[in-house]
């Protein structure tokens, strides 16, 4: 075998290891691809509570966390408590939690809203096209939507009460009301 | 020419002028672009799926999405760049050969032609890597050779 073409064997095997030394470091909840770090997509949804339509524009200036869930959805009833206690703990702040129905019906997500004590905000998704506009896999999801409108970032899979009051007092202080 | 050939070679005439035809380059229609483009689009629940192939919910909501933006008036790169802002190059089953993701496409050929280049360098008939034998080692070779030879007649009769 000519020298070269080991040595290029030894470097590409070498290129390899440290890239997936680098992949395996990330958090696979946090997946900073597509709409991160790129304005929050708008959008106008009926509210489930038919109260209404809800509007993304209605909340600028603040910090909007974003969080898609269906009631056929295990990890989202993981998440839940966890999501109640930090919204009970914002709720009068500069915070704003939106819940977006995700692949679900109308009905059976009024049923888990009023069973799971989700008192923030939540809106139909019908047509998947709001999932669609920020990149969503499938529930649940979060997305987190700096003041300035920015989406500072995202986590896959169910959450938890840390992380959401790390990403949330991390924007906070942008807060202009 | 015989009968059957003149009717063999008709048939080929008619075979390749249909598929000529069929191939022809026309505007597309509404329904072959959504097609065109959901079977480029990955379902993003499923994964190994294309939209057009997936029987998900989230693809047939997809599939609703881009019916919507060819009536719309889009272009397909319009459309697939939508799903692109929203999820990266990851949706697409084919990635564009550009950028980082051209190294998917370009690592299997520098492999192929790497292992080309190492298979021709195997078949190559060696350089030889002793100095040819001088004059004289040559006679005391062949001398040797002929007396082995000699020693060796007997026994290759009796074998036979």
């Amino acid at each position: 075998m000519p020298r070269w073409l080991r040595y290029t064997i030894v470097v590409g095997i070498a290129a390899l290891v440290i890239v997936l030394m680098l992949s395996f470091r990330r958090d696979p909840h946090d997946i900073r691809t597509g709409t991160v770090n790129k304005p929050a997509a708008a959008f106008t949804a009926d509210k489930l509570d038919s109260t209404g339509t809800l509007s993304l524009k209605d909340y600028a200036g603040k910090v909007v966390v974003l969080n898609f869930f269906a009631s056929w959805c295990p990890p989202c009833k993981e998440e839940n408590p966890a999501l109640v206690r930090v919204w009970e703990r914002y709720r009068t702040s500069d915070v704003v939690f939106i819940g977006i129905v995700y692949g679900d019906s109308t009905e059976k997500a009024r049923a888990y809203v009023s069973t799971n004590g989700v008192t923030w905000p939540t809106v139909q998704d019908e047509d998947g096209r709001i999932a669609f506009a920020y990149g969503v896999f499938g529930p649940p999801e979060t997305y987190f939507i700096a003041p300035d409108g920015i989406i500072a970032g995202r986590h896959i899979g169910p959450i938890d009460e840390a992380t959401l009051v790390t990403a949330i007092d991390g924007l906070r202080p942008k807060a202009t009301r | 020419m015989t009968r059957e050939r003149a009717l063999i070679l008709v048939a080929l005439v008619a075979i390749l002028g249909a598929t000529g035809w069929s191939a022809r380059p026309h505007d597309a229609t509404a329904a072959e672009r959504v097609d065109r483009i959901t079977s480029e689009l990955r379902c993003v629940t499923c994964q190994g799926l294309s939209v057009k192939d997936s029987p998900a919910a989230s693809a047939r909501q997809m599939q609703g999405l881009v019916v919507q933006r060819v009536a719309e008036g889009r272009t397909d790169d319009e459309i697939r760049d939508e799903f692109r802002a929203s999820y990266g190059d990851w949706v697409l089953l084919s990635p564009p050969a550009s950028s980082w993701t051209g190294l998917i496409w370009l690592v299997p050929i520098v492999a192929l032609a790497a292992g080309l280049v190492v298979a021709v360098g195997r078949m190559r008939p060696g350089a030889p890597s002793v100095a040819p034998p001088s004059a004289g080692e040559l006679a005391v070779l062949r001398e040797r050779v002929a007396r082995e030879e000699a020693l060796d007649l007997p026994q290759a009769d009796g074998a036979e």
